[in-house]
């Protein structure tokens, strides 16, 4: 190469013109290209042909190829929809197609877009000027478009679902109901009331994609795509899930997946606020209380059934004990039920449900008691029991006779556990010495006083219940030294 | 005839668009002799800190590859994109991302000016790592360049802050947890204080942090700082180091070169060219005064060209160069925008940007060793490259001296297999932790993958030291396997780093969430 | 001339001529877009339609002013209208004065109408869109002017 400069001009040359190339290709891209003018200049078309008085005229001439939105501060809202949805609220086309046409319905006669803007009922990228953006299903954006069938889920922000007319929100509706009828309470939390076996589902809708496990879901990976395969089949989604299948429609299952979005405490402001969801949020906090079967079925069947029977539970591998009619109540002492319903059986999968933790109130919670014991035959009397127990003896009665089911130390197998201190303070002796005798009725619990070779006696009974009432403190010591003891060896059947 | 006021007024109405044309370009044509062209450089405020006359090496384009040149006119280029952006953005915590949502969809030209940003950003840290590796391997880090050398650290220190703060101000979920890693780096001194158990009297690492971020949070006192020192503090120091580091250039007699071979022969487009020999009629004297051992009169030949026009033509052409590279890199592909940050769902991966992800690697290992004490024994060790390695030979060429090309391909190899050995094991086997979790936090500190590397990188380099008995060769060893081990573990952390900073082959097979 | 110097470059070359003029005019296409740059395309803040109430807290005869939204709401026998209180001279907010409106800034007059009567103001006061909406409230629309005289009768 003779003169490097020469090299250096060719370069200058290049990049100079591959400079000028790309901004010119920048500024067509930017003014030309851009789908929202496409748009625009369809919609002028449309509104050419739809002319017809001088007001038409005038809105023609009017209307300008230009970016525009809705600024809404307090919503804090940009929505940029109106750039292609310029016909949103012009009864005239309510014809054309989309993006040109009016929005269905009267809902923006009490909805003006220059309040409401976009967004707030819809989701989606208000910012983005381009279907895809806005919709934003596969761009980095929290809450994409809400599918239209799912849009009432948006109502809950500012409104109390269950005010609205169901006509209007069908599927809101139908998730309320369906909320109740599964029992869904009886795991999950949702306004400080429910059960501590599933997550809490307070503001659920305000989770975005990320929160959740798509491995198993197919794409779109959207919430609602992942709620509406989750409740068909739970255990498909989450690996390990606890949660038995609510065997739901696929229709049932859209309505609670929009039961679930709605849940989200948006901050709106109050201006934006329907009177009823005032008395919502008032109602939330102050909750009126339900009766005694509403209660039971809102917040026990899911794992108790109808609660006379002892169900086999597949998915906790355990009976679920009978806790309703003679079976159990006849027998209990008074504060039995009580006690157990307030303070939950540590070791199983029963928790609390006292004002502080399941947020019962303590006049449900006597209401729901009463509803359990209604119709329960009283247990005949008993004898006495004056015979001392022994409680080693007691051990290997019990290793012989309960093990099995109740498992070592009491800690539950099949059947319930039995050291744990609400119920060593809930059941009395006579309790537990009439139960080991004759059974439960309906439930898995067998008598044990029955006239067979190995039947237990009196003493033996005893011996048991002795050894019972060891169960609470040896509990405690076992706690803190774990595998300090090694549990004797089994023998004999359950 | 005496020329009246009015005739002269309207005379100089006349000739108006000359003297204006004049005054603003002195010269008012193209010069067209060496005088001409000499002045053209001497008394323009923007090509004076250029020499008059530059040697004919300072052109070869396979010398420097302009990569000095290239950062700094990607620099340039982030400065004007930058000051477009400042136009829109809103360094507040409610309003940044929404502002940046703005630039991308409804400002003209907004996302590509965005992206310009970025990418010149990203080109200028690239540029300003490779510029450094090219002096290093040419040895135009001796002396008189020493100082020079410190100053280039000093602007790599700024550019990778640069790049640092502007990664907050997007607001993003990406810039709310890279940044929440980054501030807790600067925390780390406490795994040391607190593994010796004198946080309470003595805490670095709560000072740092809390400089940083104004809270112990990321929130908008961290990002008011940031955007300070990303607009204002760090662009103000860059552009005064910059201005030094052009001026030593010039008083330290341009681009390093080999003394020219006393009474050889200049070779010119194939022909070769006598020895320079002044005139006994003329005086010669110099445009400027420069540290050259000796000036070039009377001694060789004459191997220097004027500036104007040939090295304005080269500066030129790189300048645009990188102008049409970043363009079209941000024509093809958006600076990226996460979701709105949120404290309450972490990134899964939080991957830092690419170049601080080699730091991010050693950081799994430990945030103190790998966050800090590495990154100040590389910084300190290059700061002392020039003052350790005094002997003369090499300057502007190629791996100047005898075996450096053998030493560079060896230890590159050698840290190659060392580093990715390392990496294998730790994936497969696990460290001190995995093995013994009740294991005092000082041994992880002290023995990790991170401080092995540096170990037995410094035992090679000694090695050579003692076998080639030549510091330059050790220099050598060393810089390249740093520079191997930085490329490797940046890689690897880009690539094979999943969510929970799992190991995996491809990006394509982490768990969708 | 005894210094051997590489050949001189011919400026006038069609390669140098070229290259700098690429150059410069690439420069010039960054700078034009540059300058689009910072006018925005959209203009932010929210819609200026403002709700004023339902029409009968307005009796005939009555002017309101609106300061907030920089509007007076009048009725009279013949309807609603809204004049703008932003002086068309330099946008200070005028005041009502007794034959009409005044503006602080510098001195504009103008009468009840918004008639310029005085001082550097170039036009008249606005009079601004009334309409009504849905539930009955009336509506003005800060950002459509209507010729003056315009009533919007209830």
């Amino acid at each position: 190469m003779n003169d490097p400069s020469r090299f250096y001009r060719w370069l200058l040359l290049v990049g100079s013109l591959v400079t000028i190339a790309y901004l010119a290709g920048a500024a067509v891209h930017e003014n030309y290209l851009a789908q929202w003018k496409t748009v625009q200049r369809e919609y002028r078309d449309i509104l050419r042909q739809k002319t017809a008085d001088d007001r038409g005229r005038e809105l023609l001439s009017k209307f300008r190829i230009e970016m525009k939105q809705v600024s809404i501060p307090a919503l804090g809202a940009v929505d940029r929809c109106v750039t292609c949805h310029n016909g949103i609220d012009d009864p005239r086309v309510t014809d054309a197609a989309l993006p040109h046409r009016t929005h269905p319905g009267h809902l923006l006669d009490k909805h003006p877009v220059d309040r409401f803007g976009c967004t707030v009922c819809h989701h989606g990228q208000g910012a983005a000027l381009t279907f895809q953006e806005a919709k934003a299903e596969d761009v980095y954006w929290d809450y994409p478009l809400l599918p239209p069938e799912m849009t009432e889920a948006a109502c809950a922000t500012c409104h109390d679902p269950e005010k609205l007319p169901s006509d209007q929100v069908p599927m809101l509706t139908l998730g309320l109901k369906l909320y109740k009828e599964k029992s869904c309470g009886s795991c999950h939390k949702l306004g400080g009331r429910g059960g501590t076996l599933g997550p809490a589902l307070d503001n659920e809708g305000a989770k975005t994609r990320h929160q959740l496990i798509m491995t198993n879901v197919k794409p779109p990976y959207t919430t609602w795509n992942w709620q509406t395969a989750h409740f068909r089949d739970p255990g498909s989604i989450v690996r390990d899930s606890q949660m038995r299948n609510p065997t739901v429609t696929r229709g049932e299952a859209l309505a609670l997946t929009v039961l679930m979005l709605s849940e989200w405490r948006r901050d709106v402001p109050e201006s934006y606020l329907a009177p009823d969801k005032i008395d919502q949020k008032h109602r939330d906090l102050h909750p009126i209380p339900l009766t005694g079967e509403q209660v039971y079925r809102q917040y026990c069947t899911a794992c108790h059934g109808n609660g006379t029977y002892s169900r086999w539970d597949k998915k906790f591998g355990r009976f679920v004990p009978a806790v309703r009619g003679d079976s159990l109540v006849a027998g209990a002492p008074r504060d039995y039920l009580r006690t157990n319903i307030e303070q939950g059986r540590p070791g199983t999968q029963m928790p609390a449900w006292g004002p502080h933790a399941g947020g019962l109130h303590t006049e449900e919670i006597t209401a729901v008691d009463e509803y359990l014991r209604a119709g329960a035959r009283a247990a005949p009397p008993m004898p006495s029991l004056s015979l001392r127990g022994d409680s080693s003896r007691g051990l290997s009665l019990f290793l012989t006779n309960c093990a099995g089911c109740h498992g070592m130390h009491g800690r539950g197998g099949i059947a319930p556990e039995i050291g744990n201190p609400v119920f060593q303070q809930a059941a009395t002796n006579e309790f537990i010495v009439r139960t080991i005798r004759n059974g439960r009725i309906r439930t898995a619990m067998p008598a044990f006083q029955r006239p067979e070779a190995s039947a237990l006696g009196d003493q033996d009974i005893a011996d048991v219940l002795a050894y019972l009432r060891t169960l609470g403190e040896n509990k405690n010591q076992s706690a803190r030294t774990p595998g300090s003891t090694p549990p004797p060896p089994v023998g004999g059947k359950p | 005839m005496e020329e009246t006021a009015t005739q002269e007024f309207l005379h100089n109405l006349r000739t108006l668009p000359h003297s204006v044309k004049e005054a603003c370009f002195r010269l008012g044509k193209a010069p067209e002799s060496e005088r001409e062209e000499s002045q053209a450089t001497f008394h323009n405020l923007f090509l004076h800190i250029h020499s008059v006359r530059v040697h004919l090496r300072t052109l070869s384009p396979t010398l420097t590859f302009g990569l000095g040149l290239m950062a700094t006119a990607s620099f340039v280029l982030t400065l004007i994109t930058g000051v477009l952006l400042m136009v829109y953005y809103k360094p507040s915590t409610d309003l940044a991302y929404q502002s940046i949502k703005d630039i991308h969809f409804a400002v003209f030209t907004g996302r590509f000016i965005r992206n310009i940003h970025r990418w010149a950003a990203q080109f200028m840290v690239v540029v300003v790592l490779l510029h450094m590796a090219r002096v290093f391997f040419t040895a135009s880090y001796k002396k008189p360049r020493e100082f020079n050398w410190l100053v280039g650290l000093g602007l790599l220190v700024i550019t990778l802050a640069l790049s640092f703060t502007g990664y907050l101000l997007p607001w993003d979920q990406l810039a709310y947890w890279a940044i929440t890693i980054g501030s807790n780096i600067a925390n780390s001194p406490r795994e040391l204080t607190d593994a010796i158990g004198i946080t309470k009297y003595f805490d670095p690492g709560g000072f740092q942090k809390r400089l940083l971020l104004g809270a112990n949070y990321v929130g908008q006192d961290a990002l008011i700082r940031f955007y300070v020192l990303h607009v204002f503090v760090l662009p103000l120091a860059l552009v005064t180091l910059l201005g030094v580091h052009f001026w030593r250039i010039r008083k330290d007699g341009g681009l390093a070169k080999p003394e020219d071979p006393m009474g050889g022969l200049a070779e010119w487009g194939g022909e070769r060219r006598p020895v320079f020999e002044p005139l006994a009629t003329k005086t010669y004297g110099l445009m400027a005064l420069v540290k050259g051992q000796r000036p070039p009169v009377n001694r060789g030949p004459e191997n220097t060209v004027m500036s104007w026009p040939r090295l304005f033509w080269a500066e030129l052409s790189v300048f645009m160069l990188t102008v049409a590279t970043t363009l079209i890199l941000a024509f093809y592909s958006d600076a990226p925008l996460k979701e709105l940050a949120n404290a309450a769902i972490p990134e899964n991966p939080a991957k830092a940007p690419w170049y601080f992800l080699g730091i991010q690697e050693l950081v799994s290992y430990s945030a103190f060793t790998g966050g800090l004490l590495i990154p100040v024994i590389v910084v300190v060790g290059l700061a002392l490259i020039p003052f350790l390695d005094r002997r003369a030979g090499g300057e502007g060429t190629w791996f100047g001296t005898k075996s450096e090309r053998a030493v560079f391909w060896q230890s590159f190899l050698f840290a190659l297999a060392v580093t990715a050995g390392m990496l294998a094991f730790t994936v497969n086997y696990g460290w001190l932790r995995n093995w013994s979790p009740n294991i005092h936090q000082l041994w992880i500190i002290v023995i990790n993958p991170g401080s092995l590397l540096v170990v037995i990188f410094a035992g090679w380099s000694i090695l050579i030291l003692r076998r080639k008995n030549s510091v330059r060769l050790a220099a050598v060893s060393l810089f390249t396997c740093f520079l191997v081990g930085f490329i490797l573990l940046t890689y690897f952390a880009t690539v094979h780093r999943g969510p929970n900073w799992h190991f995996y082959w491809w990006p394509s097979q982490w768990p969708i969430h | 001339m005894s210094r051997l110097d590489p050949p001189r470059i011919n400026r006038r070359s069609f390669l140098s001529l070229a290259s700098m003029g690429s150059f410069f005019a690439a420069l010039g296409t960054a700078a034009a877009g540059m300058f689009r740059l910072p006018n925005p395309a959209v203009l932010p803040g929210p819609v200026r339609r403002f709700k004023l109430g339902p029409p009968e807290q307005f009796a005939a005869g009555s002017e309101t002013a609106f300061a907030e939204q920089g509007l007076v709401l009048f009725r009279d026998d013949e309807g609603f209208y809204a004049i703008s209180s932003t002086c068309t001279h330099l946008g200070c907010t005028v005041a009502r004065s007794q034959d009409g409106f005044a503006c602080p800034c510098h001195g504009s007059r103008f009468d009840n109408e918004g008639s310029v009567i005085g001082g550097p103001a170039p036009r008249p006061l606005p009079w601004l869109e009334v309409s009504r909406v849905a539930n009955g409230d009336l509506v003005v629309n800060a950002d459509s002017e209507v010729p003056e005289g315009t009533r919007y009768r209830v």
